[in-house]
């Protein structure tokens, strides 16, 4: 109870220093005439108690991330709507993604090397992986590159991501039995919110050739197709290895994702 | 030093911008990657899911990509994106107003308030987390713009006014009734917001913003 019932003029006066006392923000003087107030006056000490507590609660809510088919979605569109813009100028990034496909390629090659000799499943043998050789000498930055040659580069690197993409999936589709129903459910909900980007990005490469967004955002959901399978192999392996923390941990990054 | 990052942030976001406006996907993918988390975080807290603020974002950015020639760096681009972003929220809660929430999200004098489902919230113990982010959803979308931008993304008044359109006062006057009124939901009782005079100059509308500039 109150020991000291104070006037409601002065408890009307005291809610604004409550909420600049709740945000630290008060000078000493105003910080004592507070401490004054709230050591007579119960209910405001409640209040400024409370709101505090709730500023400490607020402070340390968890932030959230958007997954990344939500930039796919926005590239996707922003293709399909945009006219072509000018092909020199897009020479450096279209170089660039075509190096990543090179790149998706051996990451390929690494997981299937790290999951054992299982030859009837092997995406790439010495005699696939040559071409994928060929193109990164082609699109190695200080080779001369002429529109022809970077459009020559991304149909390589579209060709090498849909290789990758095709191993891949022959892992997952042999081995898939070893998940868990609701993840599988969930890892094919977001497989095929990418699916549906990769569709809009070729519709709207077809319908304008030369626009440079269609083959970005093509490329962004190509390179998320690949990230999501590999994430599902390395799923497949912990949980046959019935390594419950590694699989939390890695369906932690998939819900992220 | 928060100055000089804050100031070396700007330049390189006006640079983004001017750079979008010719064109380069490349730099509004930059932008995209510098602004995307923190307007997402907000979408997420104002409609409290996270398939709605994904759509959201996904409206917010392409807006920007549209209307990128009419921002003309007189804002940080921060505060121009937050605006956007912050009004793609209210017209969303806006049109879920009738189907999805109660009639009361939108109206300010409510004498008393029942607490969120079982509040855990009890004298000398820790506030949940849950009872909070469940009070949070059920603050009028003025309050919880006010809230979250404050209390949650951390800005000055000044700047949640700029966003938001309003008088500096009107955004310390929300944020009170924000916090009020979430005490309200989590301790139960009156909602005693009537202890501090509204600001004498309020330049927000019913739903706390005064539109896009």
């Amino acid at each position: 109870m109150d020991t000291k019932r104070p006037t409601a003029l002065t408890c009307e006066r005291m809610a604004p220093l409550v909420d600049d006392f709740v945000d630290d923000r008060l000078d000493p003087a105003a910080r004592e005439q507070l401490d004054s107030h709230l050591a007579g006056c119960e209910s405001c000490r409640r209040m400024a108690d409370d709101l505090r507590e709730i500023r400490r609660g607020t402070r340390a809510l968890p932030t959230h991330a958007p997954r990344p088919e939500v930039w796919a979605r926005i590239a996707g569109q922003l293709a399909a709507q945009t006219p072509a813009r000018s092909r020199t100028f897009w020479t450096g990034a279209r170089v660039a993604m075509a190096m990543a496909a090179v790149m998706v390629l051996s990451v390929v090659t690494s997981v299937v090397v790290l999951r054992g000799p299982r030859p009837e499943t092997q995406p790439t043998t010495p005699a696939q992986t040559a071409p994928a050789q060929t193109a990164a000498a082609a699109v190695h930055p200080s080779a001369p590159a002429t529109v022809k040659d970077v459009d020559e580069h991304l149909r390589i690197a579209d060709a090498n991501y849909q290789q990758a993409i095709t191993g891949l999936e022959k892992i997952v589709t042999s081995e898939q039995a070893a998940l868990d129903p609701a993840v599988a459910a969930t890892l094919q909900k977001n497989m095929g919110i990418i699916d549906q980007a990769i569709r809009e990005s070729r519709a709207a490469i077809k319908s304008q050739p030369t626009s440079q967004l269609a083959q970005t955002s093509l490329f962004d959901a190509l390179r998320q197709k690949v990230a999501l399978l590999e994430d599902t192999i390395a799923l497949i392996n912990v949980m046959r290895k019935g390594d419950q923390a590694g699989a939390a941990k890695i369906i932690g990054g998939l819900s992220k994702s | 030093m928060i100055t000089s990052n804050k100031t070396e942030a700007d330049r390189t976001d006006r640079d983004l911008a001017a750079r979008c406006r010719r064109g380069e996907m490349v730099a509004f993918e930059e932008l995209y990657r510098r602004h995307s988390g923190r307007l997402y975080n907000v979408a997420y807290r104002m409609t409290g899911s996270a398939a709605d603020a994904e759509d959201l974002l996904q409206d917010v950015f392409l807006q920007v990509y549209r209307r990128i020639d009419s921002y003309r760096g007189d804002a940080a681009l921060g505060t121009w994106l937050y605006r956007l972003a912050v009004n793609a929220c209210l017209d969303h809660l806006r049109s879920h107003q009738g189907r999805q929430r109660k009639a009361t999200d939108f109206i300010d004098d409510v004498e008393g308030l029942e607490p969120v489902a079982s509040p855990s919230w009890q004298p000398d113990r820790a506030l949940d987390r849950i009872d909070l982010e469940s009070a949070i959803s059920r603050l009028p979308p003025s309050y919880r713009t006010a809230f979250v931008l404050h209390d949650v993304e951390g800005h000055e008044h000044r700047e949640v006014a700029d966003m938001l359109g309003i008088a500096e006062g009107t955004s310390k006057s929300l944020l009170h009734k924000a916090r009020v009124r979430l005490r309200a939901f989590l301790r139960g009782g009156p909602a005693d917001e009537a202890r501090r005079p509204a600001a004498a100059s309020t330049t927000a509308g019913a739903d706390g913003r005064r539109g896009e500039r």
